[in-house]
């Protein structure tokens, strides 16, 4: 039964933990493998049991294809890899590919340094997991096997985040990992082309959001920055090493710069050389902009921004400061904070979304006395500011790229399920497609209707154009032929071949039909007047009188004969094969118009 | 129905609606039942109820009496008769549309009635169900209306008959479910998890009723939901309620191996061989399933076929294999995966079948191996048909070598070494070979040489590894070079298992140092990619122990002079990423222990360096390496830990090298007290565990130290305290100072140690992820924008 099917383990009607199984004219492609970074057990990581019940992973899975960088996208890959022990295939781009270990690296050091935890995937696992990856250019056509193919659109978002086309025969899935349809200071727009897919599965983070305009929410920023280091206080930002921390950087570096500002902004553990790095190599996913300035500035070379010291943190007077990890919740910035936290004048800038249980989330929810190690209590009299920067599409963009591809269906992922909701019934009614939003575990089946490959033998085609027509892109034509099936391909060929392939004899069907004409000259003369009847009217035709009496046309004969009981009638047989039907019934109608007076 | 009875009818079902009439007795309701039951098998029950009326009102009168006025046996007879009518679906949806069955079987019928007390009525309810179950809208009925509950209750009945009638339905309707296409993989899989966890003797009796059904299911075909089909019956055997009786499950497995597909006879055939208890013959089939497909290779490929008892057995089934093999390339593909697979899982487990046929096994994988790289020379046109289908496939290639390096391990093995090393160079060497692909060729290459007769045993390695060495240098020596990270990594990481365990053989160290390779991993030392430098940095750690590092001496390499040490102090200075440095670390740590030459010619200078570019690393696993530097050199000044268990065998003690407190001073001076006492403060964690444990040893070993006073300057000890107490509270930039041995011991006994280590054993987030601050979490994130939750990333 030809259908697509599909199943998300996670991100089905919510955010984190990206997964989600496709089966696709009977292939099998898991579409991110994410951590959900609010859990420390094992519901961080998808719940593969499900797969796994279908023998051997290797076996099942014909490919894993990661969409960006980030985390609840790609952090359960060592995990699914070397410790659930799926040894195929995984497919990214070569940004991610760059990105994504020092990301899981930096998960990882984070999750046994905080937690103690010694059950977890260790340096060596991602770096094998890493080997098995298979990095792909935007654009370019992937044959994963001979029948399976994929193919990566810009999505925006992130450096190196991809939407992914997954195609086999004439069946395809898009899929758009996190994607964003406006572009940013760093990044493009996310693009596709009209690929009529027969499904879309879109994330639907911001399905009921209208943004506003994202210079709004930078010159706040920059506001809330500048007045604080102008009246002496220090701003912490905490942020994860690679993707918000660059767009701020540039933003900040922008604007010290036009402004002449010398209060310093450092980046902290040493991750700004390497992630600039990233940026620096894969100039050609940025933006239009940061292009064409580059051979005269890289954007990504900061004059204002210094790597950060430990000791710095003691300093006295104004400083920025962006440290990770972006939730507060170990490490280098969490260290600072407990430094900071106790002085008015300080603040910190929370970028992005945090999860419970992190130092970030409480603070977020105003709470300002805080439990630390040991019953010490942390008092936090800095400001807290919350700024979104996370770059997805909004409803507006959502609709916009569900015209861009023309899909035949849309499925919703990677958001609330009221919020889809409300998106679902609009794409429902404004493109009169189907919208699913299946929850983790519920598989969505849509039925599909495969063009299967017919291949048309070379004498039938010489046949049809011995009939002197050229073929027309434009004007289709009716070719008849007999279809057999044979090795498992089908194939058009001209009955004469088929029968001879098939070892077959043929048979003949006529149809005959009588025609009674009051007449009371003999058969022979009958015979005659018909032949001549019809030599006058059909000059086309090959009219023939055969010796037997008989008169033919094509292939259609007609004999004359007495009718049995009354000798005033004649009876005309008429018969005629399949092929000729049509000359047949209006050879028929003919005669029962009756025969012309011959001048006697 | 005759005409007679149809004219009787309406008045047989007014007496019997009516409840001040008596009805003569059981018997004569029960014969009614028959009949009706006779009648709506010969016709259509629809057509019957809809010629007399008469028989609906009876049921919808039923209904609609007081429930105390039902007589208990007429209202158990109209239970039956509803389910006799309801077993044609027709009929079933004609009496849905009235509400009538969901009146007399649903929660509100009956079964809250106080008639439901009386045995008779539990039974005609349980016998309607049982009849109209036969299609599956009864079955979705059976769901919905809740009865599934009730029967479940209803197995354990007061009344025996009621008790066994449930149960029989239960029976009965996982067997439909089973015959109902969409449901059979769903109650296959029941039973599967059933018979898995349930071990009472009463499965056997539900086995006992099920295996005709899934003999049934197995005449069909394509077999339906074979893959459910194999895991239920390989529960069932797994079971150890069937571990004595025979029931008939072993033919079972027997039939459904031979008449299942190849690619699903596999797992079939694998789990029977896992079974602990099987009859021989049995086994004997599974295994020639599982090794068709390998045969057939062998045989399309190779004149000579292997063992004659093996091939001569499988040829009824192996034309059918053959097709499989040929019918296209994925189905090629995906069946020898498979095999591949299973054979790689079966080869260490106590159970595979003997004899073991290794050579064939060998001989197959060779021959895959050379179908994907194209160098096979086939000898038939279905070898021609498999070079087509293999040739390039590296999912083939990954699984061959996967399974050849578990075939490493064999006592027939030793023959085929020359035609195994050939395929793994030749893998080795194509220029066609994926990163995977070379990467499982060296792991398999790398089990093969390992599983040579011990080099320490046996000076010679044999005929073949002197010669396979001068071949594969040049290959290794080429990788080195790949333009591909993952190539030049998995290379080295293969050179360094190789020399930790060949680096003595005189074979090994000549072809090694008469190649390039050394030259080519020093030179990796400056890779572009962290992950190569990381491994480069291991290799040549490795290299240098066994002195094998030898680099000509050119003057156009000044790193060269600088000598190993000194290229690598570099790398843990500079490095901007964590891998290399950490790795540098850890092969000084070893080198340390095996106290290599360069760092036993000055071992106080060597550790004091290398702790002064840790300590300000940045990488908290670099800093944590570097504590466990220490603790090698403190267990090679200060001896052995002392063991706990009173009843160890007490070694020897070391004898520090000098007297304790100069011990102690050249500790203060090489600044390993300081970095110690730092990282005790070390904002993360794993860092600060350690350092505790170290000054635990630490203290440990100069506790029964006699030799030494308490410091009579109280006041040295103050500052020294106040300046930990500093370094707790986040401010570092003071320094220890050069301590003396006797501030650093009170030091070192004022320090609650095991309260820190309590503290530190305690992952840091303890006082977040307590139920406390979860509800101060929710609570407080009430009145938060609602925007914050779904922003995430």
């Amino acid at each position: 039964m030809p259908e697509i099917r599909v199943t998300p383990l996670g991100a089905g009607q919510d955010v984190g933990r990206s997964c989600i199984l496709v089966s696709i004219a009977g292939k099998n492609v898991m579409l991110d493998c994410g951590m959900h970074m609010g859990f420390n057990d094992d519901r961080r990581f998808p719940d593969f049991s499900y797969i796994t019940q279908n023998g051997r992973l290797t076996d099942f899975l014909d490919c894993v294809i990661i969409s960006h960088f980030h985390l609840d996208h790609c952090g359960a890959l060592p995990y699914f890899s070397e410790m659930v022990g799926y040894d195929g295939p995984i497919y990214m781009t070569h940004p991610t590919q760059a990105i994504c270990p020092i990301l899981l690296e930096d998960y990882r050091k984070i999750a046994v340094d905080k937690k103690g935890e010694a059950n977890f995937f260790t340096s060596q696992m991602i770096k094998d997991c890493m080997k098995k990856v298979v990095a792909v250019h935007l654009h370019q056509t992937v044959q994963v096997d001979d029948e399976l193919e994929i193919k990566a659109y810009y999505a925006g978002h992130v450096l190196g985040a991809a939407m992914f086309q997954i195609k086999v025969g004439s069946e395809s899935v898009v899929y758009t990992g996190d994607y964003n349809m406006t572009p940013d200071r760093h990044l493009g727009a996310a693009w596709i082309d009209k690929c009529r897919p027969n499904l879309l599965i879109t994330e639907s983070t911001y399905a009921t959001t209208i943004r506003d305009s994202k210079r709004c929410r930078e010159r706040d920023f920059l506001k809330k920055v500048h007045e604080t280091v102008e009246r002496g206080g220090k701003v912490l930002i905490p942020v994860f090493a690679l993707g918000r921390a660059q767009e701020l950087c540039i933003l900040l570096e922008t604007f010290w710069e036009r402004m002449n500002l010398k209060v310093p902004i450092y980046f902290s553990t040493g991750l700004t050389e390497k992630a600039n790095h990233y940026y620096k190599l894969f100039i050609t996913w940025t933006n239009q902009k940061i292009r064409k300035t580059f051979v005269q500035r890289n954007m990504f070379e900061f004059k204002h921004i210094k790597a950060f010291d430990r000791a710095f943190a003691d300093n006295p007077g104004p400083m920025v400061v962006f440290a990770t990890p972006g939730m507060l919740h170990a490490g280098q910035s969490l260290q600072i904070f407990r430094k900071w936290a106790g002085n008015e004048k300080n603040m910190v800038i929370m970028p992005g979304y945090c999860v419970q249980g992190t130092v970030g989330h409480k603070i977020l929810s105003g709470q300002r006395k805080l439990e630390m190690e040991g019953r010490q209590v942390l008092e936090v009299k800095m400001q807290v500011e919350y700024m979104s920067f996370s770059a997805h599409a909004d409803a507006k963009g959502i609709m916009q790229l569900v015209g861009q591809a023309e899909p035949e269906s849309v499925l919703l992922v990677h958001g609330e399920a009221k919020k889809m909701e409300f998106l679902r019934q609009k794409i429902e009614q404004e493109f009169r497609v189907s919208c699913y939003m299946p929850a983790n575990g519920e598989t969505v089946t849509l039925p599909t209707s495969p063009s299967i490959p017919v291949g048309i033998s070379l004498g039938l085609l010489k046949q049809e154009m011995a009939q002197g027509l050229l073929p027309e892109a434009k004007k289709p034509r009716l070719l008849h032929g007999t279809l057999i099936m044979k090795d498992s391909s089908f194939r058009l060929v001209s009955s004469e071949q088929a029968l001879k392939e098939l070892g077959l004899a043929e048979h003949q069907l006529r149809f005959t039909c009588r025609v009674h004409l009051q007449d009371t000259r003999k058969e022979q003369e009958m015979a005659l007047r018909v032949y001549s009847h019809l030599k006058s009217t059909l000059k086309d035709h090959c009219v023939q009188h055969l010796p037997d009496g008989s008169v033919t046309v094509e292939s259609i004969l007609i004999q004359a004969a007495a009718h049995s009981e009354d000798p005033g009638i004649k009876v005309l047989l008429v018969s005629w094969t399949y092929q000729d039907e049509e000359l047949g019934s209006f050879l028929t109608t003919l005669l029962k118009k009756g025969l012309p007076q011959t001048p006697s | 129905m005759d005409p007679e009875c149809s004219r009787l009818l309406p008045a047989l079902c007014a007496v019997l609606a009516d409840p001040s009439q008596a009805v003569a007795d059981d018997t004569c309701l029960e014969k009614l039942l028959d009949w009706f039951k006779t009648v709506t098998e010969a016709g259509s029950s629809l057509l019957l109820l809809q010629e007399n009326p008469c028989l609906v009102d009876l049921l919808s009168h039923v209904l609609d009496l007081k429930p105390q006025d039902v007589s208990p046996r007429v209202l158990s007879f109209s239970l039956c008769l509803a389910g006799t009518f309801a077993a044609q679906e027709d009929c079933f949806e004609y009496l849905q549309q009235g509400q009538l069955l969901l009146g007399l079987f649903g929660e509100a019928g009956p079964l809250s009635w106080a008639a439901w007390s009386v045995p008779t009525v539990r039974s005609g309810w349980i016998r309607g169900l049982r009849s109209l179950a036969q299609h599956p809208s009864g079955l979705h009925f059976l769901g919905n209306s809740g009865a599934v509950d009730a029967l479940f209750s209803l197995q354990g009945d007061s009344s025996l008959f009621v008790a066994s009638a449930a149960s029989q339905l239960l029976v009965h309707v996982l067997a439909l479910s089973m015959q109902a296409a969409p449901q059979v993989t769903q109650a296959l899989n029941v039973l599967t998890t059933t018979f898995g966890r349930c071990h009472s003797p009463w499965t056997e009796v539900l086995w006992g009723q099920l295996s005709p059904l899934v003999a049934h299911l197995l005449e069909s075909d394509p077999i339906p939901a074979a893959h459910s089909l194999v895991d239920l019956l390989l529960s069932v055997a797994r079971s150890p309620v069937f571990a004595s009786a025979d029931c008939g499950l072993w033919e079972t497995m027997a039939r459904m191996l031979s008449c299942l597909s190849p690619t699903q006879a596999g797992s079939l055939a694998l789990g029977i061989l896992k079974l602990q208890h099987c009859p021989q013959a049995l086994r004997s089939q599974a295994f020639r399933v599982l090794l068709q497909p390998l045969v057939c290779i062998l045989r399309a490929t190779t004149q000579a076929p292997g063992p004659p008892g093996l091939l001569d057995e499988t040829s009824a089934g192996s034309s059918m294999m053959v097709d499989t093999l040929l019918s296209s390339k994925s189905a090629c593909v995906g069946l020898l995966c498979q095999t591949l697979a299973h054979l790689e899982e079966l080869q260490p487990l106590p159970q595979r079948p003997s004899p073991w046929p290794q050579t064939l096994l060998v001989e197959a994988a060779v021959i895959i191996l050379q179908l994907c790289d194209g160098s096979a020379v086939p000898s038939s046109s279905e070898g021609g048909r498999l070079c087509g289908a293999l040739a390039g496939c590296s999912r083939v290639q990954r699984a061959a070598l996967d399974f050849l390096g578990t075939l490493s391990q064999g006592i027939s093995s030793r023959e085929l070494m020359p035609q195994v090393f050939a395929v793994l160079l030749e893998t080795l060497e194509s220029p066609a070979s994926s990163p995977m692909v070379l990467k499982k060729a060296f792991q398999a290459t790398l089990r093969w040489l390992l599983d040579l007769p011990s080099p320490s045993s046996c000076l010679d390695l044999g005929p073949h590894a002197p010669l396979f060495l001068r071949e594969l240098f040049p290959v290794l020596q080429k990788r080195l070079c790949s333009p591909c990270w993952e190539v030049r990594d998995s290379a080295l990481e293969f050179l360094t298992h190789l020399t930790a365990c060949w680096g003595g053989e005189a074979d090994f160290r000549e072809a090694l140092l008469a190649s390039e390779v050394p030259k080519l991993t020093w030179q990796l030392l400056r890779d572009p990619e962290s992950y190569v430098r990381a491994s480069a940095v291991t290799a040549m750690g490795q290299l240098s122990s066994q002195g094998l590092e030898a680099v000509s001496e050119s003057p156009g390499h000044p790193e060269v002079q600088q000598g190993l040490i000194g290229e690598l102090l570099h790398i843990l200075s500079m490095d901007s990423e964590g891998f290399p440095r950490r790795a540098v670390v850890r092969v000084f740590t070893e080198w340390l222990r095996d106290s290599h030459a360069d760092v036993a010619r000055d071992t106080e200078w060597f550790v004091a360096t290398v702790l002064q570019m840790v300590s300000q690393d940045l990488d908290w696993e670099v800093r944590a390496q570097g504590l466990e530097l220490v603790r090698v050199f403190l267990v090679q000044t200060l001896g052995q830990p002392n063991p706990h268990c009173p009843y160890a065998v007490t070694l020897p003690k070391v004898t520090p090298p000098g007297p304790l407190p100069e011990v102690l001073r050249t500790l203060c001076q090489l600044q390993i007290i300081d970095f110690a006492f730092r990282a005790l403060f070390d904002c993360d964690r794993p860092v600060a565990q350690k350092a505790c444990d170290l000054l635990l040893f630490l203290r440990e070993k100069t506790a029964p130290c006699s030799g030494l006073q308490e410091p009579g300057n109280s006041s040295d000890v103050t500052s020294v305290e106040a300046t930990l107490h500093r370094w707790q509270a986040g401010e570092q930039s003071q320094p220890l100072g050069n301590l003396e041995p006797e501030e650093l011991l009170a030091a070192l006994r004022s320090l609650d140690l095991e309260g820190f280590q309590g503290r530190l054993a305690e992952s840091s987030d303890h006082v977040e992820k307590s139920p406390q601050s979860l509800l101060q979490d929710m609570l407080a994130t009430v009145a938060v924008l609602e925007e914050n939750v779904a922003d995430c990333y």
